[in-house]
Protein backbone atom coordinates (compact mmCIF):
# COMPACT_ATOMS: atom_id res chain seq x y z
CA UNK A 1 0.00 0.00 0.00
CA UNK A 2 1.16 3.41 -0.77
CA UNK A 3 1.28 6.08 1.72
CA UNK A 4 -2.25 6.91 2.89
CA UNK A 5 -3.22 10.47 1.17
CA UNK A 6 -5.73 12.71 3.14
CA UNK A 7 -7.64 16.11 2.70
CA UNK A 8 -7.88 18.80 5.96
CA UNK A 9 -10.42 21.01 6.41
CA UNK A 10 -9.81 23.89 8.71
CA UNK A 11 -13.19 25.36 8.95
CA UNK A 12 -11.43 28.52 10.80
CA UNK A 13 -9.90 29.75 6.86
CA UNK A 14 -13.57 28.96 5.41
CA UNK A 15 -15.50 31.88 4.22
CA UNK A 16 -18.33 29.60 2.31
CA UNK A 17 -17.61 30.81 -0.95
CA UNK A 18 -18.04 27.12 -2.29
CA UNK A 19 -15.48 27.26 -4.79
CA UNK A 20 -15.04 23.38 -3.97
CA UNK A 21 -18.30 22.58 -4.62
CA UNK A 22 -18.23 23.65 -7.78
CA UNK A 23 -14.74 22.48 -8.88
CA UNK A 24 -15.92 19.19 -7.71
CA UNK A 25 -19.02 19.16 -9.84
CA UNK A 26 -17.03 20.54 -13.06
CA UNK A 27 -14.17 18.05 -12.55
CA UNK A 28 -16.78 15.05 -11.94
CA UNK A 29 -19.03 16.20 -14.38
CA UNK A 30 -21.44 16.25 -12.13
CA UNK A 31 -25.03 17.68 -13.81
CA UNK A 32 -26.75 20.73 -11.79
CA UNK A 33 -29.69 20.39 -9.55
CA UNK A 34 -32.89 22.27 -8.66
CA UNK A 35 -31.63 24.53 -5.98
CA UNK A 36 -33.24 23.25 -2.78
CA UNK A 37 -34.15 26.71 0.06
CA UNK A 38 -32.51 25.08 3.24
CA UNK A 39 -33.20 28.87 5.06
CA UNK A 40 -29.06 29.78 4.38
CA UNK A 41 -26.79 29.86 2.06
CA UNK A 42 -26.48 26.04 2.16
CA UNK A 43 -27.52 24.06 -0.54
CA UNK A 44 -28.43 21.33 -0.64
CA UNK A 45 -30.11 20.40 3.07
CA UNK A 46 -27.73 16.32 2.26
CA UNK A 47 -25.27 15.37 -0.12
CA UNK A 48 -26.78 14.33 -3.14
CA UNK A 49 -25.53 11.89 -6.27
CA UNK A 50 -24.65 15.22 -7.90
CA UNK A 51 -22.96 16.94 -4.84
CA UNK A 52 -20.13 15.40 -3.33
CA UNK A 53 -19.14 18.54 -1.45
CA UNK A 54 -21.11 20.65 0.41
CA UNK A 55 -20.69 23.76 2.34
CA UNK A 56 -22.52 23.19 5.13
CA UNK A 57 -23.57 26.77 7.69
CA UNK A 58 -24.60 26.80 11.07
CA UNK A 59 -25.36 29.53 12.95
CA UNK A 60 -24.61 29.13 17.24
CA UNK A 61 -26.37 31.45 19.80
CA UNK A 62 -24.36 32.47 22.57
CA UNK A 63 -28.04 33.11 24.67
CA UNK A 64 -27.33 37.00 24.46
CA UNK A 65 -28.49 37.75 21.65
CA UNK A 66 -25.14 37.19 19.86
CA UNK A 67 -24.54 34.95 17.32
CA UNK A 68 -21.60 33.10 15.87
CA UNK A 69 -21.64 32.50 11.93
CA UNK A 70 -20.11 28.29 11.61
CA UNK A 71 -19.40 27.59 7.88
CA UNK A 72 -17.80 24.14 6.83
CA UNK A 73 -17.00 22.34 3.91
CA UNK A 74 -18.38 18.60 4.26
CA UNK A 75 -17.08 16.04 2.59
CA UNK A 76 -16.82 11.83 2.66
CA UNK A 77 -14.48 11.33 5.19
CA UNK A 78 -12.59 8.37 3.70
CA UNK A 79 -12.72 6.48 6.78
CA UNK A 80 -10.21 3.89 7.70
CA UNK A 81 -12.88 1.75 8.96
CA UNK A 82 -16.17 2.57 6.57
CA UNK A 83 -19.37 1.74 7.08
CA UNK A 84 -20.61 1.58 3.66
CA UNK A 85 -17.04 -0.56 3.15
CA UNK A 86 -18.21 -3.39 5.11
CA UNK A 87 -21.82 -2.93 4.29
CA UNK A 88 -21.62 -3.59 0.61
CA UNK A 89 -22.63 -6.93 -0.27
CA UNK A 90 -21.16 -6.65 -3.62
CA UNK A 91 -17.33 -5.48 -3.09
CA UNK A 92 -18.25 -2.68 -5.41
CA UNK A 93 -16.86 -0.16 -2.64
CA UNK A 94 -13.53 -0.93 -2.02
CA UNK A 95 -10.35 1.02 -0.51
CA UNK A 96 -7.74 2.16 -2.86
CA UNK A 97 -3.84 1.62 -2.29
CA UNK A 98 -4.00 5.06 -1.39
CA UNK A 99 -6.50 4.57 1.91
CA UNK A 100 -9.19 6.24 -0.07
CA UNK A 101 -12.61 4.54 0.02
CA UNK A 102 -14.12 4.27 -3.83
CA UNK A 103 -17.11 3.00 -5.47
CA UNK A 104 -16.70 0.53 -8.73
CA UNK A 105 -20.05 2.08 -11.20
CA UNK A 106 -18.87 -1.29 -13.18
CA UNK A 107 -19.89 -3.56 -10.31
CA UNK A 108 -22.35 -1.46 -7.82
CA UNK A 109 -25.90 -3.11 -8.42
CA UNK A 110 -27.72 -0.56 -6.71
CA UNK A 111 -28.69 -2.25 -3.19
CA UNK A 112 -28.74 0.76 -1.02
CA UNK A 113 -27.58 -0.33 1.80
CA UNK A 114 -24.54 1.64 2.14
CA UNK A 115 -26.69 4.52 1.83
CA UNK A 116 -27.84 3.53 5.37
CA UNK A 117 -24.56 2.29 6.49
CA UNK A 118 -22.79 5.64 6.25
CA UNK A 119 -22.47 7.23 9.89
CA UNK A 120 -22.20 10.54 8.00
CA UNK A 121 -24.83 10.84 5.55
CA UNK A 122 -22.38 10.88 2.31
CA UNK A 123 -23.18 7.64 0.11
CA UNK A 124 -26.13 8.74 -1.95
CA UNK A 125 -28.13 6.79 -4.71
CA UNK A 126 -28.65 8.04 -7.95
CA UNK A 127 -31.46 6.80 -10.02
CA UNK A 128 -30.42 7.26 -13.21
CA UNK A 129 -27.13 4.96 -13.41
CA UNK A 130 -29.13 3.13 -10.78
CA UNK A 131 -25.75 3.47 -8.69
CA UNK A 132 -24.76 4.31 -4.95
CA UNK A 133 -22.25 7.59 -6.07
CA UNK A 134 -20.16 10.02 -3.33
CA UNK A 135 -16.71 11.32 -3.48
CA UNK A 136 -13.57 9.79 -5.16
CA UNK A 137 -11.17 11.45 -3.41
CA UNK A 138 -10.90 12.52 -7.43
CA UNK A 139 -9.64 8.86 -7.58
CA UNK A 140 -8.56 9.61 -11.56
CA UNK A 141 -6.77 13.03 -10.19
CA UNK A 142 -4.80 11.57 -7.38
CA UNK A 143 -3.26 8.66 -9.58
CA UNK A 144 -1.72 11.13 -12.11
CA UNK A 145 -0.39 13.29 -9.43
CA UNK A 146 -2.93 15.99 -8.70
CA UNK A 147 -4.96 16.86 -5.60
CA UNK A 148 -8.75 16.34 -5.94
CA UNK A 149 -10.42 19.76 -7.54
CA UNK A 150 -11.67 20.90 -4.42
CA UNK A 151 -8.55 21.46 -2.61
CA UNK A 152 -6.97 23.02 -5.77
CA UNK A 153 -9.95 25.21 -5.82
CA UNK A 154 -10.32 26.41 -2.23
CA UNK A 155 -8.76 29.99 -2.54
CA UNK A 156 -8.16 30.43 1.82
CA UNK A 157 -6.46 26.58 1.78
CA UNK A 158 -9.23 25.41 4.10
CA UNK A 159 -9.00 22.38 2.58
CA UNK A 160 -5.62 20.74 2.16
CA UNK A 161 -4.50 17.31 0.70
CA UNK A 162 -1.65 15.80 1.01
CA UNK A 163 0.38 12.78 2.67
CA UNK A 164 -1.84 11.78 6.18
CA UNK A 165 1.34 11.96 8.64
CA UNK A 166 2.48 15.45 7.09
CA UNK A 167 -1.35 16.77 7.10
CA UNK A 168 -1.80 16.08 10.66
CA UNK A 169 1.38 17.30 11.92
CA UNK A 170 0.27 20.88 10.32
CA UNK A 171 -3.26 20.24 11.99
CA UNK A 172 -1.88 19.68 15.47
CA UNK A 173 -0.08 22.41 15.32
CA UNK A 174 -2.55 24.73 13.66
CA UNK A 175 -4.95 23.76 16.78
CA UNK A 176 -2.23 24.97 19.26
CA UNK A 177 -1.62 28.35 17.24
CA UNK A 178 -5.60 28.89 17.32
CA UNK A 179 -5.95 28.04 21.10
CA UNK A 180 -3.31 30.88 21.46
CA UNK A 181 -5.28 32.91 20.03
CA UNK A 182 -7.54 32.75 21.63
CA UNK A 183 -9.88 29.67 19.89
CA UNK A 184 -10.44 28.07 23.47
CA UNK A 185 -12.76 25.15 21.61
CA UNK A 186 -10.56 24.54 18.77
CA UNK A 187 -10.32 20.76 17.76
CA UNK A 188 -9.36 18.30 15.17
CA UNK A 189 -12.24 15.93 14.13
CA UNK A 190 -10.73 12.94 12.49
CA UNK A 191 -7.17 13.30 13.23
CA UNK A 192 -6.59 10.60 15.96
CA UNK A 193 -6.05 7.40 14.34
CA UNK A 194 -6.58 5.24 17.45
CA UNK A 195 -9.67 7.10 17.90
CA UNK A 196 -14.00 6.51 16.11
CA UNK A 197 -13.76 4.43 12.93
CA UNK A 198 -10.09 4.35 13.51
CA UNK A 199 -9.35 7.93 12.32
CA UNK A 200 -10.92 9.82 8.97
CA UNK A 201 -9.05 10.14 6.37
CA UNK A 202 -10.78 13.42 5.55
CA UNK A 203 -10.42 14.99 9.06
CA UNK A 204 -11.41 18.49 10.07
CA UNK A 205 -10.81 21.42 12.27
CA UNK A 206 -13.65 22.83 14.43
CA UNK A 207 -14.01 26.14 16.44
CA UNK A 208 -16.27 23.89 18.62
CA UNK A 209 -18.09 20.68 19.53
CA UNK A 210 -18.52 18.74 16.57
CA UNK A 211 -22.24 18.93 17.56
CA UNK A 212 -22.33 22.27 16.32
CA UNK A 213 -21.53 21.44 13.16
CA UNK A 214 -24.23 18.49 12.95
CA UNK A 215 -21.34 15.80 13.36
CA UNK A 216 -21.71 12.71 15.83
CA UNK A 217 -19.57 13.46 18.97
CA UNK A 218 -18.08 9.24 18.66
CA UNK A 219 -19.42 7.71 15.26
CA UNK A 220 -19.67 4.18 15.69
CA UNK A 221 -19.03 1.45 13.05
CA UNK A 222 -22.51 -0.14 12.19
CA UNK A 223 -20.73 -3.29 11.94
CA UNK A 224 -19.78 -3.09 14.95
CA UNK A 225 -23.09 -4.34 16.05
CA UNK A 226 -23.36 -7.84 13.92
CA UNK A 227 -21.37 -9.86 16.40
CA UNK A 228 -23.74 -9.28 19.57
CA UNK A 229 -26.56 -9.17 17.25
CA UNK A 230 -26.02 -12.66 15.66
CA UNK A 231 -25.55 -13.84 19.18
CA UNK A 232 -28.91 -12.94 20.51
CA UNK A 233 -30.28 -13.96 17.17
CA UNK A 234 -29.17 -17.41 18.02
CA UNK A 235 -30.43 -17.18 21.37
CA UNK A 236 -33.64 -16.53 19.81
CA UNK A 237 -33.08 -19.59 17.74
CA UNK A 238 -32.58 -21.85 20.22
CA UNK A 239 -35.42 -21.06 22.37
CA UNK A 240 -37.62 -20.88 19.12
CA UNK A 241 -36.25 -24.68 18.77
CA UNK A 242 -36.82 -26.00 22.11
CA UNK A 243 -39.84 -25.07 21.90
CA UNK A 244 -40.97 -26.87 18.92
CA UNK A 245 -39.31 -29.63 20.48
CA UNK A 246 -40.79 -29.46 23.69
CA UNK A 247 -44.65 -28.84 22.23
CA UNK A 248 -44.48 -31.61 19.88
CA UNK A 249 -42.61 -33.83 22.13
CA UNK A 250 -45.01 -33.26 24.73
CA UNK A 251 -47.62 -36.64 25.23
CA UNK A 252 -50.48 -34.89 26.37
CA UNK A 253 -51.72 -32.63 23.50
CA UNK A 254 -52.40 -30.33 25.57
CA UNK A 255 -48.89 -29.04 24.91
CA UNK A 256 -46.65 -25.77 26.09
CA UNK A 257 -43.84 -25.04 28.79
CA UNK B 1 -26.70 12.03 17.08
CA UNK B 2 -27.78 14.62 14.95
CA UNK B 3 -30.13 12.97 13.08
CA UNK B 4 -30.03 15.30 10.30
CA UNK B 5 -27.23 14.48 9.37
CA UNK B 6 -28.38 11.08 8.14
CA UNK B 7 -29.48 9.79 4.50
CA UNK B 8 -31.89 6.57 3.88
CA UNK B 9 -32.02 3.72 1.88
CA UNK B 10 -35.45 4.13 1.52
CA UNK B 11 -36.62 -0.02 0.79
CA UNK B 12 -39.79 0.44 -0.27
CA UNK B 13 -42.58 -2.37 0.63
CA UNK B 14 -41.06 -5.00 -1.69
CA UNK B 15 -38.26 -5.61 0.98
CA UNK B 16 -40.75 -5.78 4.11
CA UNK B 17 -43.09 -8.29 1.63
CA UNK B 18 -39.63 -10.31 1.67
CA UNK B 19 -38.00 -9.58 5.34
CA UNK B 20 -41.69 -11.08 6.36
CA UNK B 21 -41.99 -14.30 3.86
CA UNK B 22 -38.13 -15.11 5.00
CA UNK B 23 -39.66 -15.84 8.64
CA UNK B 24 -42.64 -17.79 7.45
CA UNK B 25 -40.37 -19.74 5.19
CA UNK B 26 -37.98 -20.15 7.75
CA UNK B 27 -40.21 -21.10 10.52
CA UNK B 28 -42.41 -22.82 8.79
CA UNK B 29 -38.94 -25.61 7.50
CA UNK B 30 -37.67 -25.45 11.11
CA UNK B 31 -41.27 -26.81 12.32
CA UNK B 32 -41.86 -29.33 9.70
CA UNK B 33 -38.12 -30.82 10.57
CA UNK B 34 -38.78 -30.86 14.23
CA UNK B 35 -42.39 -32.37 14.20
CA UNK B 36 -40.81 -34.91 11.68
CA UNK B 37 -37.90 -36.11 13.92
CA UNK B 38 -40.24 -36.09 16.43
CA UNK B 39 -43.02 -38.77 15.07
CA UNK B 40 -43.36 -38.72 11.64
CA UNK B 41 -46.12 -41.03 11.46
CA UNK B 42 -48.51 -38.66 13.56
CA UNK B 43 -46.72 -35.30 12.15
CA UNK B 44 -47.26 -35.96 8.55
CA UNK B 45 -49.66 -33.71 7.23
CA UNK B 46 -47.83 -30.89 9.31
CA UNK B 47 -44.75 -31.90 7.59
CA UNK B 48 -46.26 -31.63 4.03
CA UNK B 49 -47.91 -28.92 4.44
CA UNK B 50 -44.73 -27.24 6.57
CA UNK B 51 -42.25 -27.89 3.56
CA UNK B 52 -44.99 -27.26 0.87
CA UNK B 53 -45.50 -23.37 3.04
CA UNK B 54 -41.48 -22.72 3.03
CA UNK B 55 -41.28 -23.70 -0.89
CA UNK B 56 -43.94 -21.53 -1.48
CA UNK B 57 -42.75 -18.47 0.72
CA UNK B 58 -39.18 -18.23 -0.47
CA UNK B 59 -40.08 -18.60 -4.06
CA UNK B 60 -40.94 -14.45 -4.36
CA UNK B 61 -37.95 -13.91 -2.07
CA UNK B 62 -35.43 -14.00 -4.57
CA UNK B 63 -37.19 -12.21 -7.16
CA UNK B 64 -38.75 -9.18 -4.69
CA UNK B 65 -34.99 -8.45 -3.70
CA UNK B 66 -34.12 -8.51 -7.63
CA UNK B 67 -36.63 -6.27 -8.92
CA UNK B 68 -35.52 -3.72 -5.52
CA UNK B 69 -32.39 -3.42 -7.02
CA UNK B 70 -30.89 -0.31 -8.66
CA UNK B 71 -29.29 -2.83 -11.84
CA UNK B 72 -31.25 -5.85 -11.64
CA UNK B 73 -29.72 -7.44 -14.37
CA UNK B 74 -26.31 -7.58 -11.91
CA UNK B 75 -27.92 -9.35 -9.08
CA UNK B 76 -25.37 -12.15 -9.21
CA UNK B 77 -22.75 -9.77 -7.87
CA UNK B 78 -24.35 -10.19 -4.56
CA UNK B 79 -22.14 -13.72 -4.54
CA UNK B 80 -19.90 -12.73 -7.58
CA UNK B 81 -17.69 -11.01 -9.83
CA UNK B 82 -16.46 -11.38 -12.87
CA UNK B 83 -13.03 -9.08 -11.98
CA UNK B 84 -12.96 -8.42 -8.11
CA UNK B 85 -11.05 -5.54 -6.11
CA UNK B 86 -8.33 -6.49 -3.46
CA UNK B 87 -9.76 -4.87 -0.44
CA UNK B 88 -13.02 -5.14 -0.28
CA UNK B 89 -13.14 -4.60 3.63
CA UNK B 90 -12.33 -6.75 7.10
CA UNK B 91 -13.34 -10.09 6.93
CA UNK B 92 -14.16 -10.50 3.23
CA UNK B 93 -13.46 -14.30 2.18
CA UNK B 94 -13.26 -14.52 -1.22
CA UNK B 95 -12.64 -17.51 -3.44
CA UNK B 96 -12.12 -16.83 -7.21
CA UNK B 97 -14.95 -14.64 -8.46
CA UNK B 98 -16.85 -15.80 -5.09
CA UNK B 99 -17.17 -13.74 -1.90
CA UNK B 100 -19.00 -13.58 1.12
CA UNK B 101 -18.68 -10.63 3.89
CA UNK B 102 -18.87 -11.85 7.03
CA UNK B 103 -19.54 -8.07 8.16
CA UNK B 104 -22.25 -7.57 5.93
CA UNK B 105 -25.76 -9.26 6.76
CA UNK B 106 -26.61 -8.72 3.39
CA UNK B 107 -24.07 -11.00 1.89
CA UNK B 108 -24.18 -13.88 4.21
CA UNK B 109 -28.07 -13.31 3.38
CA UNK B 110 -27.44 -13.74 0.09
CA UNK B 111 -25.80 -16.92 0.72
CA UNK B 112 -28.24 -18.14 2.87
CA UNK B 113 -31.12 -17.45 0.20
CA UNK B 114 -29.43 -19.68 -2.21
CA UNK B 115 -28.88 -22.23 -0.15
CA UNK B 116 -32.04 -22.55 2.18
CA UNK B 117 -34.04 -22.38 -1.39
CA UNK B 118 -32.32 -25.25 -2.69
CA UNK B 119 -33.54 -27.15 1.03
CA UNK B 120 -36.78 -26.00 0.75
CA UNK B 121 -37.10 -27.24 -3.29
CA UNK B 122 -35.62 -30.45 -2.43
CA UNK B 123 -37.42 -31.34 1.21
CA UNK B 124 -40.64 -30.22 -0.90
CA UNK B 125 -39.82 -32.45 -3.65
CA UNK B 126 -39.31 -35.36 -1.56
CA UNK B 127 -42.30 -35.06 0.38
CA UNK B 128 -44.39 -35.13 -2.94
CA UNK B 129 -42.24 -37.86 -4.37
CA UNK B 130 -43.15 -40.10 -0.92
CA UNK B 131 -46.89 -39.12 -1.56
CA UNK B 132 -47.11 -40.27 -4.64
CA UNK B 133 -45.53 -44.14 -3.23
CA UNK B 134 -42.14 -43.57 -5.31
CA UNK B 135 -40.18 -44.29 -2.51
CA UNK B 136 -38.74 -43.24 0.82
CA UNK B 137 -36.07 -40.87 1.52
CA UNK B 138 -36.14 -41.19 4.84
CA UNK B 139 -31.83 -40.01 5.87
CA UNK B 140 -31.94 -38.00 2.86
CA UNK B 141 -34.98 -35.92 3.93
CA UNK B 142 -33.45 -35.69 7.94
CA UNK B 143 -30.22 -34.56 6.24
CA UNK B 144 -32.09 -31.95 4.20
CA UNK B 145 -34.20 -30.85 7.23
CA UNK B 146 -31.76 -30.06 9.69
CA UNK B 147 -29.07 -28.25 6.84
CA UNK B 148 -32.25 -26.19 5.94
CA UNK B 149 -33.33 -25.36 9.45
CA UNK B 150 -29.90 -23.97 10.60
CA UNK B 151 -30.24 -21.89 6.99
CA UNK B 152 -34.25 -21.15 7.72
CA UNK B 153 -33.26 -19.70 11.22
CA UNK B 154 -30.39 -17.82 9.32
CA UNK B 155 -33.08 -16.43 6.98
CA UNK B 156 -36.00 -15.60 9.58
CA UNK B 157 -33.15 -13.41 11.21
CA UNK B 158 -30.57 -11.74 9.39
CA UNK B 159 -32.76 -9.00 7.91
CA UNK B 160 -32.91 -7.87 11.94
CA UNK B 161 -29.21 -7.79 11.93
CA UNK B 162 -28.81 -6.35 8.71
CA UNK B 163 -30.89 -3.04 9.88
CA UNK B 164 -29.02 -3.41 13.00
CA UNK B 165 -26.06 -2.69 10.80
CA UNK B 166 -26.81 0.35 9.59
CA UNK B 167 -26.54 4.48 10.92
CA UNK B 168 -30.02 4.57 11.54
CA UNK B 169 -30.80 5.52 14.90
CA UNK B 170 -33.64 3.73 15.33
CA UNK B 171 -31.60 0.36 14.41
CA UNK B 172 -28.21 0.67 15.44
CA UNK B 173 -28.64 1.51 19.35
CA UNK B 174 -30.16 -2.00 19.88
CA UNK B 175 -29.17 -5.44 19.40
CA UNK B 176 -32.57 -7.03 19.70
CA UNK B 177 -33.81 -6.66 15.84
CA UNK B 178 -32.24 -9.91 14.83
CA UNK B 179 -33.71 -11.93 17.51
CA UNK B 180 -36.95 -10.54 17.46
CA UNK B 181 -37.50 -10.79 13.87
CA UNK B 182 -36.72 -14.73 14.24
CA UNK B 183 -39.24 -15.01 17.26
CA UNK B 184 -42.10 -13.19 14.63
CA UNK B 185 -40.54 -15.75 11.74
CA UNK B 186 -41.20 -19.01 14.11
CA UNK B 187 -44.34 -17.32 15.26
CA UNK B 188 -45.87 -16.47 11.75
CA UNK B 189 -44.63 -20.04 10.52
CA UNK B 190 -46.48 -21.58 12.69
CA UNK B 191 -49.15 -19.59 12.03
CA UNK B 192 -48.97 -20.24 8.40
CA UNK B 193 -49.36 -23.86 8.80
CA UNK B 194 -51.94 -24.00 11.10
CA UNK B 195 -54.11 -21.66 8.59
CA UNK B 196 -53.61 -23.76 5.70
CA UNK B 197 -54.13 -26.89 8.14
CA UNK B 198 -57.80 -25.60 9.62
CA UNK B 199 -58.66 -24.78 5.69
CA UNK B 200 -58.18 -28.24 4.56
CA UNK B 201 -59.51 -29.60 7.88
CA UNK B 202 -59.13 -33.86 8.08
CA UNK B 203 -57.84 -35.59 11.06
CA UNK B 204 -55.03 -32.73 12.04
CA UNK B 205 -56.83 -31.92 15.20
CA UNK B 206 -54.04 -32.99 17.64
CA UNK B 207 -50.81 -31.20 15.38
CA UNK B 208 -53.44 -28.14 14.96
CA UNK B 209 -53.81 -27.83 18.62
CA UNK B 210 -49.28 -28.27 19.35
CA UNK B 211 -49.12 -25.81 16.38
CA UNK B 212 -51.27 -22.98 18.24
CA UNK B 213 -49.66 -23.77 21.61
CA UNK B 214 -46.00 -23.45 19.81
CA UNK B 215 -47.87 -20.14 18.52
CA UNK B 216 -48.26 -18.71 21.45
CA UNK B 217 -44.67 -19.58 22.85
CA UNK B 218 -43.38 -17.66 20.31
CA UNK B 219 -45.77 -15.15 20.76
CA UNK B 220 -44.42 -15.38 24.21
CA UNK B 221 -41.17 -14.30 23.04
CA UNK B 222 -42.04 -11.71 20.83
CA UNK B 223 -43.44 -9.98 23.13
CA UNK B 224 -40.78 -9.75 25.64
CA UNK B 225 -38.17 -9.20 22.46
CA UNK B 226 -40.29 -6.23 21.59
CA UNK B 227 -40.42 -4.72 25.20
CA UNK B 228 -36.51 -5.43 25.09
CA UNK B 229 -35.98 -3.52 21.38
CA UNK B 230 -37.86 -0.29 22.61
CA UNK B 231 -36.14 -0.30 26.11
CA UNK B 232 -32.74 -0.48 25.04
CA UNK B 233 -33.11 2.03 22.55
CA UNK B 234 -34.67 4.20 25.03
CA UNK B 235 -32.25 3.71 27.67
CA UNK B 236 -29.11 4.44 24.59
CA UNK B 237 -30.47 8.12 25.46
CA UNK B 238 -29.56 11.09 22.79
CA UNK B 239 -32.22 13.02 21.04
CA UNK B 240 -31.99 11.63 17.86
CA UNK B 241 -33.08 8.49 19.37
CA UNK B 242 -36.01 9.73 21.42
CA UNK B 243 -37.29 11.05 17.77
CA UNK B 244 -36.84 8.39 15.94
CA UNK B 245 -38.52 5.93 18.96
CA UNK B 246 -41.33 8.78 19.07
CA UNK B 247 -42.20 8.67 15.55
CA UNK B 248 -42.83 4.28 16.16
CA UNK B 249 -44.20 4.95 19.67
CA UNK B 250 -46.57 8.10 19.35
CA UNK B 251 -45.91 9.29 15.94
CA UNK B 252 -47.22 8.83 12.44
CA UNK B 253 -46.48 5.10 12.57
CA UNK B 254 -47.65 4.38 16.05
CA UNK B 255 -51.08 3.56 14.93
CA UNK B 256 -49.66 0.44 12.71
CA UNK B 257 -47.59 -0.34 15.85
CA UNK B 258 -49.78 -0.68 18.39
CA UNK B 259 -52.39 -2.29 15.86
CA UNK B 260 -49.50 -4.96 15.39
CA UNK B 261 -49.49 -4.84 19.29
CA UNK B 262 -52.92 -5.68 19.95
CA UNK B 263 -53.70 -7.87 16.32
CA UNK B 264 -51.03 -9.94 16.40
CA UNK B 265 -50.05 -10.39 20.20
CA UNK B 266 -52.71 -9.02 22.55
CA UNK B 267 -55.83 -10.73 21.22
CA UNK B 268 -53.97 -13.98 19.97
CA UNK B 269 -52.40 -14.48 23.35
CA UNK B 270 -55.92 -13.52 24.96
CA UNK B 271 -57.64 -16.16 23.08
CA UNK B 272 -55.36 -18.89 23.68
CA UNK B 273 -55.11 -18.13 27.26
CA UNK B 274 -58.63 -17.61 27.58
CA UNK B 275 -58.53 -21.68 26.31
CA UNK B 276 -60.88 -21.02 23.28
CA UNK B 277 -58.23 -22.61 21.02
CA UNK B 278 -56.84 -25.22 23.58
CA UNK B 279 -59.86 -27.09 21.83
CA UNK B 280 -58.57 -26.72 18.83
CA UNK B 281 -61.52 -25.34 16.81
CA UNK B 282 -60.49 -25.59 13.07
CA UNK B 283 -62.15 -21.91 12.68
CA UNK B 284 -60.69 -20.15 15.50
CA UNK B 285 -57.47 -21.54 14.86
CA UNK B 286 -57.58 -19.93 11.35
CA UNK B 287 -58.48 -16.66 12.48
CA UNK B 288 -55.84 -16.93 15.45
CA UNK B 289 -53.54 -17.35 12.81
CA UNK B 290 -54.56 -14.57 10.05
CA UNK B 291 -54.29 -12.22 13.36
CA UNK B 292 -50.75 -13.64 13.65
CA UNK B 293 -49.62 -13.62 10.37
CA UNK B 294 -51.13 -9.93 9.98
CA UNK B 295 -49.67 -8.60 13.07
CA UNK B 296 -45.95 -10.32 12.56
CA UNK B 297 -45.97 -8.51 9.15
CA UNK B 298 -47.47 -5.07 10.23
CA UNK B 299 -44.82 -5.09 13.17
CA UNK B 300 -41.82 -5.62 11.03
CA UNK B 301 -43.47 -3.47 8.53
CA UNK B 302 -43.65 -0.43 10.43
CA UNK B 303 -40.13 -0.81 12.92
CA UNK B 304 -38.26 -0.50 9.29
CA UNK B 305 -40.70 2.16 8.37
CA UNK B 306 -40.25 4.38 11.52
CA UNK B 307 -36.20 3.80 11.44
CA UNK B 308 -35.97 4.52 7.74
CA UNK B 309 -37.78 7.93 8.08
CA UNK B 310 -35.16 11.06 7.41
CA UNK B 311 -36.16 13.22 10.58
CA UNK B 312 -35.57 16.77 9.51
Amino acid sequence: MARTLAMFTDVSLCIGCRACQVACKQWNQLAPEEPEWTGSYQNHSHFTDMSYRLVRFFEQGDGKGGLTWHMMSDVCKHCAQAGCLEACPTGAIYRTEFGTVNINQDICNGCRYCVAACPFGVVAFNEGTGTATKCTFCNDRIHNGLGPACAKACPTESIRFGFRDELATKARKRVEDLRKMGFKEAQLYGEDQNGALGGLNAFFLLLGKPSIYGLPESPKLPQSNVFVDSLLAIGSAVLVGLGAVVTFRNRGGQGGA
Amino acid sequence: MEPGLLKSADWPLLIDLYFFLGGVAGGAFVLATVAALVDERRFRDLMRVGYYVALLAVIPGPILLIVDLGLPGRFLHMLMVNKPSTDIGMNAITAGPFHLKLLSPMSAGAWALLIFGACAFLAALMVFLEDRGNRRFGLSRTIVGIVGSVFGLFLAAYPGVLLGATARPLFINSHWLGALFLAVGGATGAAAIALIMSILGGQNREALTRLMNFTSLALILEAALLVLFVGTVWMSGSAGIKQALGQLLAGSDSLLFWLAVIVGLVIPLALQFGGVIRKANPGLAALVSVLVLVGGFVVKYVIIAAGQRVLS
